[in-house]
């Protein structure tokens, strides 16, 4: 007999099956979808009237037919095969440290050949207006004299880097990798809600949640023509090849802030994939300007450094100088040419709030072209007509301060006081700059797998795009899920999972 | 390979090898003191708590429960078996990319399944079970280990931890065994058979010399056996192959100051002669080859880990 801690719990169940389309479950009245709520925003899989959208019928069809203890088990061992893996961030408390994984739900989320195809366009269109905008501010600042975007938003931005004014870039590719988070408003279009351009993480979670959700769901899986993404880290590997032309033997390296950051199996299992060394800042030397590893048979020069750390920590001789984390030097060497840092330094100017109001302005300016995807509407205070706008709506709106971020310096219109609105009134009176205001977000719903049942979770989109000589988006995302119900939280510190998503080929 | 690396890899397996070892000398003692009076019993505890935490205990007050909660379980305690699987863990990682998918999870799933263990769970039935199971699961990790890296420069870090760390462990309890022989109350026919179970030896032992036990013999065995996984003679040959194959790329002055005391080591294991030690001459023995054992260590990471870049550029 197997001592108990021995046992394998990592059996994800025997062949799966596609169920022929029989018994129509309703949500909101029969299981598992009893408690299923459709309300005002869009969902995924429901049609307002209660029908389970075309793309989603095998996916109805099987769960109809699957019990939920089989679910549920295959819900476990799921979490078991990450918990093996090492698919844990660690939190602190007690003095103790407990690893956790970020939940996955099994139930796949779709998007459709016509949807994903708008999307890439979408995305290609914006990260190219993106960079264009990030090359001319630290060059000629022709938007600026343009008067497209005013000049104090951006040399008055705390992430605007004059260090690298005048620098060259490869490409002019300031962003090679993007993470954009967008929703589905209740129409059921894609929006874009922020764009990542800094250091964006979750893609090691979109090629895992792939790789169990595969295993629970196999015919379904091959039934629905589901297009692959296992191929990101070649994809990111020939994107940081392609910022050194001309170079056979182009030495790459994954920069992380260490184990203990929560992104750390990530980065590892990047390295992994792509055949690159992981380094760390105390694993780097400058020497001439000339960035090198520490090996055990001497020094290896190294051309091309994926940074996982923020600007603020990479080189404590130009920016934060209490940086354990970065490497002294790097800078300088970066801007002697030679070594390429991506994502570039200074992106940040990019994705800030207010930035953000203006990026359809950006694409018009830059491609001359229509944005693809819109932004959520956002009113900038700056402008008299939107300020008359917000005060006028104070009720309904969510107020921001462009410079800050977690909540901070933020009025939810429609929660706060009558008191509370007057006075954030005058606030933003006092200093309109500062504020930018959007309608209340809804994030469509999709079905969850919640333990006695199947319910309605909001989740949100992180697709990801590569940038170097070409743009090259995998047809996948990670789709975060807010686990409570009713809340629109999708991050993963605060009760947030995520979910596969499945791209159709048709 | 980056130094960090080759860092953790070195340590990852000095700790596994530890874990194995407190694994092996748990299972065996559990297993072997139903066999034994209470006082012979006690008195081999006290020598299994000093070959594994150094700690010198008064043979009367030993408790079993106790003693194997606090070797197996007890994270406070630097050299239990939970913590140097947890330390094991901690370096691999650190070098997950440097590692094959199977060594991280069969690592971490061992790792896992054993931090919810209590004692009372086990004490019910048959303790050892678990140890031995343990066991098993770190054989598997060597196999897995052996058979999905590849054999470069990182498996030879691994190799050099492991069988720098088996030389110090089987040093201390063969040190331990043979000076407690000098004094009048020394180990019976029945230690000296723990003692081989203790290096997994008893079978490999009688297949050379029949059954009969004969300290010298078991001396000869685990000081000079060149074929013996758990000899010093056959740990000393594989730090000497692994030093040979590490940092191929290191400037000859910094890997001769490495291999001149790998030869020296390896010449005094090849050399020794048992009966030149029988008379007390053991313990001086492993004291110099633990020393010199100590030494590679340091000039290993001299060389080629903790090196001042300003003596490359």
């Amino acid at each position: 007999m197997q001592h108990e801690a021995f046992a394998n719990t990592e059996d994800f169940g025997g062949p799966d099956i596609v169920a022929a389309p029989g018994r129509a479950s309703r949500p909101g009245q029969d299981e598992p979808y009893a408690q299923y709520a459709l309300g005002k925003p869009y969902d995924e899989m429901f049609t307002p009237g209660g029908q389970a959208r075309a793309p989603y019928a095998a996916i109805d069809a099987r769960l109809a037919t699957l019990p939920l203890e089989e679910l549920n088990r295959r819900q476990q061992a799921c979490e078991q095969s990450f918990l093996h893996q090492g698919i844990t961030f660690t939190v602190y408390s007690d003095n103790r440290a407990t690893e956790r994984i970020i939940p996955t739900d099994l139930i796949p989320r779709v998007i459709t050949a016509p949807e994903w195809s708008r999307l890439e366009a979408g995305l290609t269109q914006r990260i190219h207006a993106l960079n264009l905008f990030l090359r001319d501010i630290y060059n000629d600042g022709r938007v600026l004299k343009d008067g497209v975007i005013p000049r104090s938003m951006i040399y008055g931005s705390k992430h605007y880097r004059r260090e690298m004014r005048g620098l060259p870039v490869p490409h002019g590719a300031y962003v090679n990798i993007c993470g954009s988070d967008l929703i589905r408003n209740e129409r059921g279009e894609f929006v874009v809600l922020e764009d990542n351009l800094r250091v964006p993480s979750g893609v090691s979670y979109m090629l895992a949640n792939r790789d169990v959700v595969r295993r629970a769901f196999p015919a379904v899986f091959r039934s629905m023509g589901v297009r692959p993404i296992e191929h990101y880290p070649l994809e990111l590997l020939a994107t940081l090849r392609s910022l050194v032309p001309f170079h056979e033997d182009v030495s790459i390296a994954i920069l992380t802030p260490g184990v203990f950051n929560s992104a750390y199996f990530e980065h590892a299992f990047l390295a992994r994939q792509m055949g690159v060394e992981l380094v760390e800042g105390r694993d780097l030397l400058i020497n001439d300007n000339v960035v090198y590893t520490r090996t055990t048979s001497g020094l290896k020069r190294i051309d091309v450094i994926y940074r996982r750390v923020d600007d603020d920590f990479i080189d404590p001789l130009v920016f934060r100088e209490d940086s354990a984390l970065g490497v002294p030097g790097l800078f300088n060497a970066y801007r002697a040419g030679n070594v390429i840092i991506a994502n570039a330094l200074g992106t940040g100017v990019a994705d800030d709030k207010a930035v953000y109001a203006y990026v359809p302005r950006l694409i018009r300016y830059y491609l001359a072209e229509e944005p693809i995807l819109d932004n959520v509407e956002t009113f900038l205070c700056r402008e008299e007509k939107s300020l008359q706008h917000v005060l006028a709506n104070l009720d309904k709106l969510v107020v921001k301060a462009v410079g800050e971020s977690g909540g901070y310096g933020m009025l939810v219109g429609p929660h706060a006081s009558q008191k509370e609105r007057e006075d954030f009134a005058e606030k933003i009176k006092a200093d309109p700059e500062n504020y930018i205001a959007q309608p209340t977000i809804q994030l469509s719903t999709a079905p969850t797998f919640v333990g006695n049942g199947i319910e309605a979770r909001h989740v949100d989109l992180r697709p990801f795009i590569l940038h170097g000589a070409e743009t090259k988006l995998v047809p996948g995302a990670l789709t975060r899920v807010a686990l409570k119900r009713g809340s629109l939280v999708v991050n993963s510190s605060q009760g947030g999972g995520s979910k596969d998503t499945w791209v159709l080929s048709q | 390979m980056l130094s960090r690396v080759a860092d953790s890899l070195y340590w990852m397996a000095r700790y596994i090898e530890r874990a194995e070892h407190t694994a092996r000398l748990i299972a065996v003692k559990l297993e072997s003191m139903v066999e034994q009076t209470p006082e012979d019993a006690a008195a081999s505890w006290a020598r299994v708590i000093e070959a594994l935490t150094g700690e010198k205990t008064a043979p009367s007050h030993l408790d079993a429960f106790a003693i194997t909660k606090r070797l197996a379980f007890e994270r406070d305690n630097d050299s239990s078996l939970i913590t140097s699987l947890a330390l094991a863990r901690d370096n691999a990682r650190q070098v997950r990319e440097a590692l094959s998918n199977e060594v991280w999870e069969n690592l971490n799933r061992l790792y896992l399944r054993l931090t919810p263990v209590t004692m009372d769970s086990i004490w019910v039935h048959t303790p050892a079970r678990l140890f031995r199971e343990a066991l098993e699961e770190m054989h598997a990790l060597e196999g897995v280990t052996y058979s999905t890296l590849s054999h470069g420069e990182g498996w030879y870090f691994l190799e050099l931890g492991r069988h720098i760390e088996r030389v110090q462990q089987l040093g201390r309890l063969l040190d331990l065994h043979f000076t407690a022989a000098q004094s009048e109350n020394g180990p019976k026919y029945f230690d000296w058979l723990v003692l081989l179970k203790f290096c997994s030896a008893w079978e490999p032992y009688t297949k050379e010399y029949t059954a009969s036990i004969r300290p010298q013999k078991i001396a000869e065995f685990l000081l000079f056996d060149s074929e013996f996984p758990h000899s010093i003679c056959f740990s000393v040959d594989r730090m000497s192959e692994a030093l040979a194959r590490v940092a191929p790329g290191a400037p000859p002055a910094r890997r001769a100051a490495v291999e001149r005391l790998a030869g020296r080591l390896k010449s005094a294991v090849d050399f020794g002669q048992v009966d030149e030690l029988m008379s007390g001459g053991v313990a001086g023995f492993i004291a110099d080859i633990t020393k010199q054992c100590e030494q590679i260590h340091k000039a290993l990471y001299a060389s080629y880990i903790t090196y001042g870049a300003e003596t490359v550029l």
